[in-house]
């Protein structure tokens, strides 16, 4: 079998070593103004602003960071933030795997549809998403009242949290998983099942081994997407405090409340989780082309040695 | 074992891929499925091995004389070598070839040393011992087929099911691998079918040849049989007769 390219994870091609060419390289004044104008943008629009974050969370010192962080609306909004993406993580995970091995697994009338389904919450506003689950699960929503009289609350609590997250991480493991399970095809899995192999050994011997880093990397970035979610929560969790204000939600009230440390002080945690991420899938990327080069990196017959006749 | 097949229809959507199959295989009879592309013939091999079901209707498919329609692949065991190997990417050749015993419900999984006795029987047979520890990105596609043969010959098959299994090899490696099938079938005796679409290697290691053409069986016979005497023009155009077939040059 071929090696096979995960789209997702590494379709960047290989940087072509283009310096000895001539015709390609452009005036030196074109080069460096190009640079120049890149290096500034990037300083001004990234790395000032998370300079800044750091350098307003420091401002009032330790002691105004130990203050931020003993404020009980904080803490709570930390631990609720970690729930919400506790519960929705492994959820996207089940339900990325499960579509993933659908869609491409399967036949079936509508499965264009179904792809075009789950990536509808990249493409549609947060906010909508929010509105939508609101009609639906509100007071004054189709399923709201039915619900509220049987004492299951969703909207402005808990569960409006998760869902909005839910619905806003849907299509991150699914996307990453879709295309890599295309190209690895079908071919080990039934050598697996001629073996002998059930369904489920079929998934954890060979299937989840072959996708383990693409479903990595899906998890990373819908970990740190369920975490910095702001539309879709707001609308359909309220940012109730003390009840519904997940971390971005607290940054955003003590920066009305004119806490502007706090809030920096918040922003920077939730800085840190993004440059962590970034890290991780840095990281992931890399071991990912390695394990590709490794694959592909055939030693090509030379002379094979006979076979004897048994 | 013997295997029969009856009524076996297979269609994908409006493509009609095998009609009314009937053949019965003998026990330790080389079989070979010929055809060109697309007539069906591993689609049929993928049927025996419970890989794909037939259409609905009367089709059924018997083990010795037992049933098995209904039993899904896992169940049925037989050895199956892929076209393209299907070795798996992330095991190497051990583990690879341990595969088949290592799923075993645990009842009946041997122990340990068991599956290392038996993984390198199999690696002295396809003489790559001192590759046990490789990938499959590491091997030569001489050596990769061999790696499929062992693994699929470690769950002691009772049938072989081979789909052109020296397709993606090139002429000497795809010669010494025909000779050391055929020799190591002769000593195994295992009931064995193998899809080509090369005639002269059909010929040169089958028993009986089954002619494909267009989803039907169109002729079965011994090499001779067929080649003497072919049952309708399909067979003797496919066979190409009148061009450049030297009957003499197959023996």
């Amino acid at each position: 079998m071929s090696a096979v390219v995960p789209l997702t994870l590494a379709a960047a091609p290989a940087r072509p070593a283009s310096r000895s060419n001539a015709a390609r390289t452009e005036p030196p004044l074109v080069r460096w103004t190009l640079i120049g104008l890149a290096v500034a943008f990037i300083v001004l629009l990234l790395i000032f602003p998370l300079l800044t974050i750091f350098h307003e969370a420091f401002s009032k010192g330790w002691a105004g960071l130990r203050t931020a962080y003993s404020d009980p609306g904080t803490l709570e909004s930390i631990r609720l933030t970690l729930t919400v993406a506790a519960i929705a993580v492994p959820f996207n995970a089940l339900f990325g795997l499960a579509a993933a091995w659908l869609i491409t697994r399967f036949d079936f009338r509508g499965k264009r549809l179904l792809e075009v389904i789950i990536d509808l919450p990249i493409w549609i506003s947060p906010v909508v998403g929010g509105l939508v689950f609101l009609l639906l699960f509100g007071r004054q929503g189709l399923f709201g009242p039915w619900l509220i009289d049987h004492g299951i609350k969703i909207a402005f609590a808990l569960p409006g949290l998760v869902l909005g997250t839910v619905f806003v991480t849907f299509p991150y493991v699914a996307r990453n998983l879709i295309p890599l399970m295309e190209s690895l095809g079908r071919g080990e899995e039934e050598a697996a099942i001629s073996l002998g192999a059930r369904g489920w050994q079929v998934f954890l011997l060979i299937t989840l081994p072959r996708v383990k880093w693409a479903l990595l990397y899906g998890l990373v970035l819908c970990n740190a997407r369920a975490m910095g979610e702001f539309g879709a929560v707001t609308v359909l969790a309220g940012n109730v405090r003390g009840l519904t204000s997940t971390m971005p939600l607290q940054v955003e009230n003590l920066y009305n409340d004119y806490h502007m440390a706090s809030a920096f002080a918040l922003a920077s945690l939730l800085t840190l989780l993004g440059i962590v991420t970034l890290i991780l899938k840095t990281f992931i990327e890399w071991r990912t082309r390695r394990d590709l080069a490794a694959a592909s990196a055939e030693i090509e017959e030379s002379l094979p040695e006979p076979i004897p006749t048994p | 074992m013997s295997i029969r097949i009856a009524s076996v229809n297979k269609s994908f959507g409006k493509f009609s891929a095998l009609r009314d199959i009937d053949l019965e295989i003998r026990p330790g009879e080389l079989l070979a499925l010929l055809g060109p592309s697309g007539s069906g013939k591993t689609t049929l091999l993928r049927i025996i091995a419970g890989l794909e079901s037939p259409d609905d209707g009367p089709a059924r498919i018997e083990f010795d004389g037992v049933d098995v329609t209904t039993q899904s692949a896992y169940e049925r065991k037989a050895g199956f070598v892929f076209q393209h190997y299907a070795l798996f990417q992330h095991m190497n050749v051990f583990e690879n070839i341990a595969f088949g015993l290592r799923v075993r419900p645990k009842k009946v999984r041997p122990p340990e040393e068991a599956i290392a006795k038996r993984v390198h029987e199999l690696l002295e047979l396809i003489r790559l011992v001192p590759f046990a520890k490789r990938f499959p990105s590491q091997l030569s596609g001489g050596q990769r087929q061999r790696v499929a043969l062992a693994r699929a010959l470690a769950i002691a098959p009772q049938i072989l099911l081979l789909d052109e299994p020296f397709g993606a090899l090139d002429a000497r490696v795809r010669m010494e691998l025909c000779q050391w099938l055929r020799a190591f079938h002769d000593e195994t005796k295992i009931t064995s079918l193998f899809v080509t679409h090369d005639q002269e290697e059909a010929f040169r290691l089958a028993d009986r040849v089954v002619i494909f053409g267009e989803g039907r069986i169109r002729q079965i016979g011994t090499p001779e049989h067929v080649r003497t005497s072919p049952a309708d023009d399909f067979v003797r155009n496919f066979l190409g007769f009148g061009e450049d077939m030297h009957p003499g040059a197959i023996v």
